[in-house]
């Protein structure tokens, strides 16, 4: 299903199927023995280097496969300035990688020059709305290209929310032309630690929008009786995790899905497993469409 | 902006200081009480600054047990908190932090090696760079060389320590076994790091007159400036084969 040598560069849009986290103990085994999945997504951060090994093997990966970057620290929906030393890694990353697609998260992980490096969770109010927003037109602007936003998973909520995550994420996209990458696996996480209906946010996303979804595995851990799931990345995908991507594959048709595993990786087959089980999924319900 | 302003200076508190008591109030507790939510942002955070100090020190982290680095890493992160989204410059200042710790105990040798890690991963993932030109230095007068500036490699680091802290760090990186006994008072450690063109970064132990010709011109200094500093230290200083070792191992790349 990889790309050939001669094509991978030349593609213009991202194939809707499977591709899987490129970690750093794979790299040596992608190269010397080329798994059969369509596309490798990386950090974005671990290749802001100036050079050295990891950055000349993802060149080298590029060549055989479609790539997308996605970033963890740009602190999207922080009121500190964005962070022009971040902003020219990450194009230079771009350009060096030509990734089909770029995206960051709805979050936030910094203020007063100070990072907790995790995406901490944004209120949903009107003004975050609009601060988020137009952050994501500058990165866009300095980039010169359509980011993708994606959700992500939630243990709290803030008491000063009125507007529901889905709908904030829709009018992100409205207002600000990104993309959306749309974690199933933090649909479900964070459904279940605040109680909301995890059909009724995919039904509330805009089709158009959506451009790529995630898939991971969680953990649960139980806080004075109440289950509260964790966004590990540390397991396999679970039953409930597929049927939900079922059902957004349903709405949104077959989209360039990733395998995401980043604690306890597990060898190359696992995750080449994996994503053969999302394509099947999307082969199915493409067939049942037609 | 004032509201949302407010209210990520006081989850960051919560986050990164431990206080969780006015960023509660903020936040709907729905069953779990608000702390415990918190808590999870606390433990994450912590664990993503840890995993990115084990990468840089593994050595270290070898060397002090799993409880104690934990410990010093925490401490090092109340004291040096993440600046950057980019979490592979978080362990800089590191080796400085140890050196406060233990500069004047007999684990002294803790920030030396701390400080070869940090080096390792400057030199690992610095900007790549040709080889030297040796037609390009043919063409030059003779008369001329004396005032060339030779350019050490992008990834070039030299490293002095009062311990022998390349053996240190060899024996507690690699094997999962029980590391070698290093003598402390083996001596001073002086060395040259560098990433050849294509390949690992290798290490190359220095006299004290190739440290100094190398700090020369580490320091831009010409040619001459650079022999004169290392004649210095040792009358019998051979400036070609030091330049031929340097230039073999890509070290000096360049020159103007």
């Amino acid at each position: 299903m990889h790309e050939s040598v001669q094509s991978s560069r030349k593609r213009t849009s991202m194939p809707a199927a499977a591709g899987i986290g490129l970690r750093a103990q794979h790299h040596a085994e992608v190269l010397s023995n080329p798994p059969a999945v369509a596309w490798f997504e990386a950090h974005s951060e671990n290749f802001f280097a100036a050079g050295g090994g990891p950055i000349d093997q993802l060149e080298r990966i590029r060549e055989r496969y479609p790539l997308s970057l996605h970033g963890v620290g740009l602190s999207l929906g922080s009121t500190d300035p964005l962070d022009g030393v971040h902003l020219k890694n990450l194009r230079r990353a771009v350009s060096r990688f030509e990734p089909l697609l770029v995206s960051e998260h709805l979050s936030w992980s910094s203020v007063g020059g100070r990072f907790a490096n995790d995406l901490l969770p944004l209120p949903y109010t009107e003004e975050a709305l609009q601060h988020v927003s137009a952050r994501i037109r500058i990165v866009q602007d300095f980039l010169e290209r359509q980011i993708l936003i994606e959700n992500v998973s939630s243990y709290l909520e803030f008491a000063c929310s009125n507007i529901p995550e889905w709908d904030f994420l829709a009018a992100v996209a409205a207002e600000s032309g990104c993309g959306i990458l749309l974690d199933i696996n933090n649909i479900f996480v964070s459904a279940n630690n605040h109680g909301f209906d995890a059909l009724e946010y995919l039904s509330a996303m805009p089709r158009s929008r959506v451009q790529e979804l995630h898939l991971a595995g969680h953990t649960q851990i139980v806080a004075r009786g109440r289950e509260l799931l964790i966004d590990t990345h540390d397991a396999p995908v679970c039953p409930a995790v597929w049927s939900l991507y079922r059902e957004a594959l349903g709405l949104f048709g077959p989209l360039p899905t990733l395998i995401e595993w980043d604690a306890d990786i597990p060898a190359l087959p696992v995750l080449v497993g994996e994503a053969d089980r999302a394509n099947a999924i999307i082969a199915s319900v493409h067939a049942r469409a037609a | 902006m004032r509201a949302l302003r407010e209210l990520q200076f006081e989850f960051m508190s919560a986050v990164l200081g431990g206080d969780l008591e006015r960023a509660a109030g903020s936040i709907i507790a729905n069953g779990v009480d608000a702390r415990r939510r918190i808590a999870v942002y606390i433990h994450n955070a912590e664990a993503n600054f840890l995993q990115s100090l084990r990468l840089c020190f593994p050595a270290v982290q070898r060397l002090v047990g799993e409880e104690y680095f934990r410990y010093c890493v925490g401490r090092y992160r109340d004291r040096r908190p993440s600046p950057s989204g980019d979490l592979q410059h978080a362990g800089a200042a590191f080796p400085g932090y140890l050196a406060e710790l233990h500069g004047e105990d007999e684990f002294r040798y803790l920030s030396d090696v701390a400080r070869l890690e940090w080096l390792y991963h400057e030199a690992e993932t610095a900007a790549p760079h040709g080889r030297f030109d040796v037609e390009r230095l043919a063409s030059v007068p003779p008369c001329q060389h004396d005032r060339l500036r030779l350019r050490l490699s992008p990834s070039a680091r030299l490293f002095a320590a009062e311990f022998p802290a390349l053996d240190i760090w060899a024996a507690n990186v690699g094997s999962a076994g029980e590391p070698e006994l290093i003598d402390l008072a083996k001596g001073p450690d002086r060395l040259l790091l560098a990433r050849p063109t294509h390949g690992q970064v290798e290490f190359h132990r220095l006299s004290i007159a190739e440290g100094a010709f190398l700090q020369q011109l580490q320091a831009e200094a010409e040619l001459a400036t650079a022999i004169a500093a290392a004649t210095a230290k040792a009358p019998e200083f051979d400036a070609g084969v030091t330049l031929r070792r340097f230039v073999a191992a890509d070290a000096i790349v360049d020159f103007a």
